[in-house]
């Protein structure tokens, strides 16, 4: 029993160490390496995002991507007519290629938009 | 869920299980605060296990930074200041291996600094002073399992000792620091002061 008590009595000295002097400016020490470390990770990821941007561009630009869109869309002009020949609902398959893609990708734009707004406004 | 328009006296009020959500979710100055609470029990534990004052505080920062980023795995289940001195403890231990200087530390038998509590009248003896008389070996396995809260287990993984010999180290340290700590040791002391002090004036 005594041994126990001691113990709860030792665990209780160790828990109950004095405040040091300098606890402030430790603290303070300790929040610099952490925003530190947060600017430097945001600079990172910054810098991975303009390469891959970069990358990206330049490897649509060489694959001759311009060229291949154009050739894709009179493919598919070419495959409406055919296709207005057999069915009257040749409408539905020219929307889903412009009228709609448009709204969709006007969508997408949007809720991206809105998301780097949250994060630009969470960041501040 | 970063706190709208906090500042750091509004964090001062918070529980430490709120300070541990909100720095959960990327709030810096909440667990700044935690840092302020807790920073210095967690200097004192390393100093404890025989760590001079300038590493002590190395890895204390170095502990509450890897807090910081494993804050999602604290689940409240025990304290926080449990919680960071488990790490702590740990990233000690990995530095006096790195330096090549635990295994002769753990092997260490003996060889206590025992000047410090006897005549030293003018002295207080507290749990500082008391551990300066165990020897590296018992202070390193008597504060990680009385101050960092790891059990014998524990503590003989983390040592890469035997349990038996960490346990041995642990009753060997225990036995030293209770001479040391009875309020007879204590009292000794205190007659001593007033000897001294009845023989001076």
């Amino acid at each position: 029993m005594a041994e126990i008590d001691f113990e709860r009595r030792l665990e209780r000295l160790f828990a109950d160490a004095p405040e040091l002097a300098d606890a402030q400016a430790f603290a303070q020490r300790v929040e610099g390496r952490l925003n530190r470390g947060w600017t430097a990770r945001r600079w990172l990821l910054g810098a991975a995002g303009l390469a891959g941007g970069v990358i990206g561009a330049s490897q649509l630009v060489m694959s001759n991507i311009f060229s291949q869109v154009e050739n894709a869309e009179q493919s598919a002009r070419v495959l409406s007519q055919g296709i207005a020949r057999v069915t009257p609902t040749t409408d539905m398959v020219s929307a889903l290629s412009g009228g709609y893609g448009l709204w969709i990708a006007v969508g997408v734009a949007v809720l991206t938009m809105g998301f780097v707004l949250a994060r630009v406004i969470e960041e501040i | 869920m970063p706190m709208p328009g906090a500042n750091q006296s509004s964090f001062a009020s918070l529980h430490d299980v709120e300070l541990c959500s909100y720095s959960a979710a990327g709030e810096r100055r909440a667990f700044g605060e935690l840092v302020r609470r807790h920073g210095s029990s967690v200097r004192h534990l390393l100093r404890r296990m025989g760590a001079q004052a300038a590493l002590a505080d190395d890895v204390a920062q170095d502990a509450f930074l890897a807090a910081f980023e494993r804050i999602a795995e604290f689940r409240g289940e025990g304290t926080f200041a449990g919680w960071v001195k488990k790490i702590a403890a740990r990233l000690y231990l990995r530095r006096l291996q790195r330096e090549k200087r635990l295994s002769a530390l753990a092997a260490e038998e003996g060889a206590a600094d025992e000047a410090h509590t006897d005549g030293d009248a003018d002295h207080r003896i507290d749990l500082d002073e008391a551990m300066k008389g165990l020897s590296a070996a018992e202070r390193l396995c008597v504060s990680m399992c009385y101050g960092a809260g790891l059990s014998h287990g524990e503590a003989a993984d983390a040592l890469n000792l035997p349990l038996g010999t960490v346990k041995s180290h642990v009753k060997r340290g225990l036995e030293k620091l209770r001479a040391r700590l009875a309020p007879g040791a204590e009292a000794k002391t205190g007659d001593a002061v007033l000897e001294g002090r009845r023989g001076n004036g």
